[in-house]
């Protein structure tokens, strides 16, 4: 539009362009700012007059699920904001870093760390590498590692989980004074995420390259080093969960990250992150995992059925996608 | 384009001019408002359009053009006033209301399916073709169509997607015109055309207007109002400034009606501190699109790269920028030879870009303002990665301040700006690295008002002034000349010319660009 409102300049009055309801932008983001916090409020109340949902054991259980789903999502972060939408297969890296995890744990603890943590950095860097330098449709990369990982693990362990004799992990189902090791991961995660965002040449130039690919490669800003680098970070994040994953079941299994992709995605996308890249914050990620999991969590309390579980979380990324959109038509 | 022609000449004369209504206006609107939220985008603003008259509207971004066309093409509904076409009172509901009563919008951003044939496009989506074709009829009245355009040599079975961006858009009239459109709204036609492909629409518009269709022609380019206009309707935020006929105004009556201010000259006076040959290029090729191309740009000047679409002198810049892979040649700033192929290196080279393309490859729209000025410097203010923002900060306010933009405005985003504002971003953050850099820009006016035009200069001067060198590409020719210090013309890949500051004319600039007599040896 080549009167595009123009408030900056003194003198010049603020001008709305008309959208599809015929309110003027503005009022539009304030009427969704509106939904957002009544939907908010609506989730809130619906959990306090669940019944069950006050009690110490439900608590608990929130607190223990959220940090796996968590750092998955922060990861996932990087890549949605690097501007390459979502990857499907980092449930797939995570099982498959639980079992390298837990394979390599005859060899002591922090060698198995140690390993576990490059095998999901690479893999993920790899994809990242492939997005970036090669401009590969992330979607469809992701969907081919995927394959390939699935692939891979089963030819090695004949689809069985592994499960080590010892009890080297368990150090890391204990505590840090009040606070259960898994928690105090994700608080750290969230933390280090928020600040590579914030704080970082790295996280500026992902925002950059999010928001603007070509415009990115003009400034001179290494693009695909910095995709390459946020998935790098995703598969970081995503090896923080899968280890303590694996120390919680005692075991490496290509069942434990199923699911994972989606309920970080969800996070993401709940969370208010621009699907498109450019736009959001590992804050954002934390709200929409935590609404995520407290809506999982009252459901499982009403009664419902897993069935009726991924059936809601999907109304609600299909509503939140809507209201995004409703917002950014003009 | 050439200023000497003037195709309003000869054209429809009888043509009633000014806004005496007439009773046989095709289009008459009357006390139009239209209000966003407490804003309003018009007020009382009153026009008619006779039929074969081309009809300018001009004025400055936000003055209410888009919000005009947009009432009368049914997208928007005013507030208050009333439409009568052919006298009849009409409520346009819909585009395809509009439509119907022959009002008819030649996108912007074109509609047509680059898939398909040209005939194909023409007939698309018409409510005129019954269930079964009877083809000959309706290629007969598609190639009429066409051939009034003057577009004889475009056949009918090409597909759209190998027609230039001039052709597509005659592609487009034509489709306007077989819909029996009465009055046909062209948004910028110019913007994106060579200066030969802008020759084939106006005399396509002037083949239009003999018919007694009528043009509503909106730019910002004021030359072709002068060139192709009946009338010109000035528009100043949302009010009806005056309606006049284009003979008797002039360029600089025409910008003051539009600015509402007294207007003092576009172009600043070059300031000079000519010094040794800042940028040198020596044998620049590009496989497919320039062949050993040169130029020498001393220190403090304005090189504009004059020259067709197509004819290469988008690829220079762009090479210059380290955006073009396979370029070879020789290229030093300052006497230090620079690596081309890489955008990272051309800028520790101290050549900072400027795309023409703002919204694609020049801004982050999604961005804050802070963000979009510090986006190449985040290096020096970091330490082992990490930032330090109140450094940035400070830089970024400094910044803005240098290029005009409201420092309040740095949490913006920066999609939120106007073009013009979105340009001096641009500008913004190739500021003060080091004071002897090198600009390569590609038309960096596109789509921004002749009001911030001024400003951009005024900032591209004040660049040159502290020591940089600036070199663009431009479509304007009358920008061209204005601005440039050292012109080059380009025809087909190749350098033509090589002129100062005064010694070059539009006439021979024209010539070059188009049909050089010599083209010199690679």
């Amino acid at each position: 539009m080549s009167t595009s409102p123009d408030h900056l300049n003194a003198g010049t009055p603020i001008r709305a362009s008309d959208g599809f309801i015929g309110l003027p932008r503005s009022w539009r983001k304030r009427a969704i700012i509106l939904v957002r916090l009544m939907s908010g409020a609506a989730l809130v109340v619906a959990a306090l007059v669940t019944p069950g949902f006050l009690t110490a054991t439900s608590i608990l259980s929130l607190l223990t699920t959220i940090p796996f789903i968590g750092c998955v999502a922060v990861g996932m972060t990087f890549i949605t904001l690097s501007g390459n939408v979502m990857s499907f297969c980092l449930g797939a890296t995570l099982s498959a870093t639980t079992i390298v995890f837990m394979a390599s744990v005859p060899i002591g603890l922090a060698g198995a760390l140690v390993l576990a943590f490059l095998f999901s950095v690479l893999v993920t860097g790899a994809q990242g590498w492939m997005v970036g330098y090669f401009r590969a449709n992330p979607i469809i990369v992701s969907m081919a590692v995927l394959a390939l990982i699935y692939g891979f693990v089963t030819l090695f362990t004949g689809g069985r989980g592994i499960y080590p004799a010892g009890t080297e992990t368990d150090i890391l189902k204990g505590r840090i004074g009040w606070v259960p090791i898994p928690l105090a991961a994700f608080m750290v995660t969230v933390v280090l995420g928020q600040f590579l965002l914030s704080y970082t040449r790295f996280g500026r130039n992902v925002f950059m390259v999010g928001s603007n690919y070509r415009a990115a490669l003009a400034a001179g800003i290494p693009a695909w080093r910095t995709i390459t680098g946020a998935y790098m970070v995703a598969g970081l994040f995503t090896a923080v969960s899968a280890v303590l994953m694996a120390a919680r079941y005692a075991s490496g299994d290509m069942e434990h990250g199923l699911g994972y992709d989606y309920h970080a995605i969800s996070a993401v996308v709940v969370g208010g992150n621009a699907i498109g890249g450019g736009q959001g914050s590992v804050v954002r990620t934390l709200l929409g995992t935590v609404i995520i999991s407290i809506l999982r969590g009252m459901l499982l309390l009403w009664g419902f059925s897993t069935q009726m579980q991924y059936l809601t979380t999907g109304i609600v990324v299909f509503g939140v996608i809507m209201l995004h959109s409703l917002g950014e038509t003009r | 384009m050439s200023a000497s022609r003037t195709y309003r000449e000869g054209a429809a004369q009888a043509a009633p001019k000014g806004d005496g209504a007439s009773p046989a206006a095709i289009v008459e609107v009357t006390n139009l408002c239209k209000d966003f939220g407490a804003v309003s985008a018009l007020r009382n603003v009153s026009i008619d359009i006779a039929p074969g008259e081309v009809r300018a509207i001009c004025g400055e971004n936000g003055a209410g053009k888009s919000t005009l066309v947009k009432i009368l093409t049914g997208v928007y509904r005013p507030n208050a006033g009333s439409i009568k076409v052919a006298g009849q009172p009409c409520d346009i509901s819909s585009p395809k209301m509009a439509q119907e009563l022959g009002i008819a919008l030649v996108a912007q951003e074109l509609s047509l399916c680059p898939d398909l044939s040209v005939e194909a496009n023409i007939w698309l989506g018409s409510v005129k073709v019954p269930l079964f074709h009877q083809r000959a009829r309706f290629t007969q009245r598609a190639r009429e169509a066409l051939d009034l355009l003057g577009a004889t040599r475009i056949s009918l079975d090409t597909p759209v997607r190998q027609l230039g961006m001039g052709e597509r858009q005659l592609v487009e009239i034509a489709r306007l015109l077989t819909r029996d459109a009465r009055v046909l709204i062209l948004d910028e036609p110019t913007a994106t055309l060579s200066d030969i492909e802008i020759e084939r629409i106006f005399s396509a518009l002037v083949a239009i207007k003999q018919q007694g269709r009528s043009i509503i022609y909106i730019t910002h380019r004021l030359a072709e109002v002068f060139q192709i206009c009946d009338t010109v309707t000035v528009l100043r935020n949302g009010e009806l400034i005056e309606t006049r006929p284009v003979a008797g105004l002039d360029r600089k009556i025409l910008i003051e009606m539009m600015l509402g201010r007294s207007f003092v000259e576009v172009y600043p006076e070059p300031i000079t501190i000519r010094g040794e040959a800042a940028l040198v290029v020596d044998g620049l090729s590009i496989p497919g699109s320039v062949s050993n191309f040169n130029v020498s740009a001393p220190r403090g000047t304005i090189t504009c790269i004059a020259g067709q679409v197509g004819s290469g002198a988008v690829d220079v810049i762009d090479a210059l920028a380290g955006l073009v892979y396979n370029a070879s040649g020789r290229v030093s700033v300052n006497g230090v030879p620079v690596l081309l192929g890489s955008a990272v290196r051309a800028l520790e080279s101290d050549i900072m870009f400027i795309s023409g393309d703002r919204a694609e490859e020049g801004i982050f729209r999604h961005l804050s303002v802070f963000d979009n000025l510090v986006a190449t410097r985040l290096g020096s203010f970091s330490t082992l990665g990490m930032l330090r923002r109140s450094g940035l900060k400070a830089t970024a306010r400094n910044l803005a301040e240098q290029v005009g933009i409201d420092r309040r405005r740095l949490s913006s985003l920066a999609d939120e700006l106007s073009g013009g504002n979105q340009q001096k971003l641009a500008f913004g953050r190739c500021i003060g690295n080091r004071k002897s850099g090198v600009l390569v820009m590609n038309e960096p006016t596109r789509g921004i008002d002749v009001g911030a035009r001024a400003e951009i200069y005024r900032i591209m001067r004040a660049f040159c002034a502290q020591g940089y060198t600036l070199i663009m590409t431009t479509n304007d020719l009358e920008e061209t000349i204005g601005l440039a210090d050292i012109i080059v013309t380009m025809y087909r890949g190749k350098l033509v010319g090589r002129y100062n500051r005064h010694e070059v004319d539009m006439h021979r600039l024209i010539s070059d660009i188009t049909h050089p007599v010599v083209v010199p040896a690679a």
